[in-house]
């Protein structure tokens, strides 16, 4: 029997009387229902499946020189090493950059734990500082307190999609002598004035893995640099220490013809995005991601923040009213989450900071580390208790009839805080960052 | 494996639209786990996206990383770049059994068959096995029947402390099993249904 991904039915299309309708949680029908919540990534389609047949005839031999030469062009990169996941791609990108052992790197606290991890493998000491409040990006301020003698690069990440401020950024590393590495992981074809992300900065690394809005053939990643001298000594530490980073030229072939597509899939994305950022702004409760003039987000994921006091409930602790209103998202079949619930130093390998073993290349550093405490990082706690996430949700072939059921979710919600206040009263919710933290 | 046969697993997978190593009804990378098991009659098997990630992933379940050292009687240069940049010594000895065996498959002759390679390494307590030779990319594996140097080479390849298949959660689960550097060493399942196949249609 054949196994396929290809829907057994179309959802049913949404009417506005919907909003109006009980909430599931109370019995009523849900906007989606059970059957029809499933969201199909990435899309595979006969172009992927010629594309991996050229690549088998040529015995993969060509694939992932010419997926490598495609994307680099694409992003407008100088110089391009494809490899076999985003956190390699990081770490090369690196130890490319310049970064040398016992090197401060300045980090987001608020990232997904490869960032940090890619640090380690560079056997870079990671420096965490807290995230912007608006949008959830590192804090320029406070990258600029965190500098110190041993710092040598900013790794800023665009979280999400929406491109960090590498304008002020690079401002502040040419200002004191430092490298600028971006982790690109959430930003394909994320730009500021018109240059693409991993083209922004010294170096880039970037994840490629089929979650993402570009995806490659499973597993995979790709690193950029802005000059020959970097290239060639991300190379070099190849070659020195013998590690194999290199991508399948099957994941590659896959990553081809996926890349002829991007432009469409980012338009729906765009097109999507548009229209629910629309819609929650007329719910009073919710809101969508700020975007500053001449960046392009590119809704990797999509984060909404929560307004209590539009609804008068600013008097319940907001985490409590957060931890209600995804129970009633999730019941009406919208798939909100938290992606994360605790700031990267808050998570066990940083707490522990075993390393590569005896806490090497911690051990490297004179700094105390009581710095990876939460409590320096209140804005990414904040966030944390007062938004939530859609992760595939905005992507092709998200239908017009799923994202306008999504944004009828959201009103129909919005219009009940009579039942967020119930419940945000009588169920328990721990702040996020007091359970055990997650990565997705 | 020809290209006809390598274009319909191919196609195949592709088809039931699930090509990542997280997701949980991923039937590839499992099913070449339990393909290995078999054949090396060993009780754990891990994938990995490269050899130098096994090998990597062979000494941290057995808790050796900076600082520590590994017994060979010889080692090829490669091994010993890695080794060095691990921060792992390396004595070279033939009176201790190694701390793990390696062996590639690349059924270019007698000497490359899995058989070969599994009668190879069947004394070792780790296995390290590497099928990049067949030519679908870096692909390789450890086995052993130490349920330890398991876990903590899954946890090594995975950034998670709990859940090995989703790799998402950081409780602490096993507190004996400190998470600590870790990479995404994780197979691409199209390369995984592309080994399984080499070795079904080999034995």
């Amino acid at each position: 029997m054949m196994q396929t991904d290809f829907p057994a039915l179309p959802l049913p299309w949404p009417t506005d009387d919907m909003a109006q309708q009980e909430l599931a949680h109370l019995g009523g029908n849900p906007v989606i229902g059970h059957g029809f919540r499933k969201t199909l990534f990435p899309v595979i389609t006969k172009e992927d499946v010629l594309q991996m047949q050229i690549s088998i005839l040529r015995n993969h031999t060509n694939s992932e020189a010419q997926f490598t030469e495609d994307y680099r062009n694409y992003v407008g990169a100088k110089y391009a090493i494809a490899t076999a996941s985003g956190t390699s791609a990081l770490h090369l990108a690196l130890v490319g950059a310049g970064v040398t052992p016992g090197d401060e790197v300045i980090v987001p606290c608020f990232t997904f734990i490869a960032t940090a991890q890619a640090i380690v493998a560079a056997k870079g000491i990671p420096v965490f500082v807290d995230i912007d409040p608006v949008n959830y990006c590192i804090d320029v301020q406070a990258v600029e307190a965190a500098i110190t003698p041993r710092t040598r690069a900013v790794m800023p990440v665009h979280v999400h999609g929406l491109p960090a401020n590498m304008p002020a950024l690079r401002q502040l590393c040419t200002k004191h002598g430092l490298l600028l590495v971006e982790d690109a992981s959430h930003a394909h074809s994320a730009a500021i004035d018109g240059t693409i992300c991993g083209a922004l900065g010294d170096a880039a690394g970037q994840s490629l893995m089929a979650d993402k809005n570009f995806p490659v053939g499973g597993e995979g990643g790709i690193a950029f640099f802005a000059d020959e001298e970097k290239y060639k000594r991300a190379r070099a530490f190849l070659e020195e220490t013998g590690i194999d980073y290199s991508m399948s030229g099957i994941v590659a072939a896959f990553g081809i013809s996926q890349l002829k597509r991007l432009p469409y899939y980012d338009a729906i994305r765009q097109r999507n995005a548009a229209y629910l950022t629309a819609e929650l702004a007329k719910t009073g409760l919710f809101t969508g991601p700020e975007v500053p003039a001449a960046y392009v987000h590119a809704y990797n994921m999509y984060r909404i923040a929560l307004h209590p006091a539009a609804v008068g409930l600013d008097d319940l602790p907001i985490h409590a009213v957060k931890g209600a209103v995804q129970e009633l998202l999730v019941a009406e079949g919208v798939p909100a989450r938290e992606w994360q619930n605790k700031p990267i130093p808050g998570h066990l390998p940083f707490q522990n900071r075993q390393g590569f073993g005896q806490g090497y290349p911690f051990t490297l550093s004179q700094r105390d580390f009581s710095e990876y405490s939460l409590d320096r990082f209140p804005n990414a706690l904040k966030m944390l208790a007062s938004t939530l996430t859609l992760c595939r949700e905005l992507r092709s072939p998200v239908e017009t009839e799923r994202i306008q059921s999504y944004a009828l979710a959201f009103h129909k919600v919005a219009a009940r805080p009579d039942v967020i206040r119930k419940l945000a009263t009588e169920n328990t919710y721990p702040l996020p960052y007091e359970r055990d933290g997650r990565l997705g | 494996m020809n290209n006809f046969q390598q274009s319909l697993v191919l196609t195949r997978v592709m088809t039931s639209g699930v090509v990542m190593s997280i997701e949980k009804n991923d039937r590839q990378l499992p099913g070449l786990e339990t393909q290995l098991r078999n054949k090396v009659d060993r009780q754990y098997v891990a994938l990995f996206n490269s050899v130098t990630g096994a090998i990597h992933a062979a000494l941290h379940g057995q808790q050796i990383g900076f600082g520590g050292k590994a017994v060979f009687p010889r080692v090829s240069q490669r091994e010993q770049k890695f080794l060095t940049w691990l921060g792992v010594g390396i004595e070279e000895s033939t009176s201790t059994p190694r701390t793990y065996g390696k062996a590639s498959v690349a059924w270019q002759d007698a000497g490359t068959t899995l058989d070969a390679a599994v009668a190879a390494v069947s004394h070792d307590k780790v296995q390290v096995l590497d099928f990049t030779e067949l030519g679908f990319g870096p692909c390789a594996a450890i086995a052993t029947n130490d349920e330890q140097i398991w876990k903590r080479a899954e946890r090594l390849k995975i950034f998670g402390a709990f859940d090995l298949r989703t790799m998402w959660s950081q409780a602490e689960s096993e507190p004996e099993i400190q998470p600590t550097i870790q990479f995404n060493y994780r197979l691409s399942p199209l390369v995984a249904a592309c080994v399984r196949q080499a070795i079904q249609g080999n034995q």
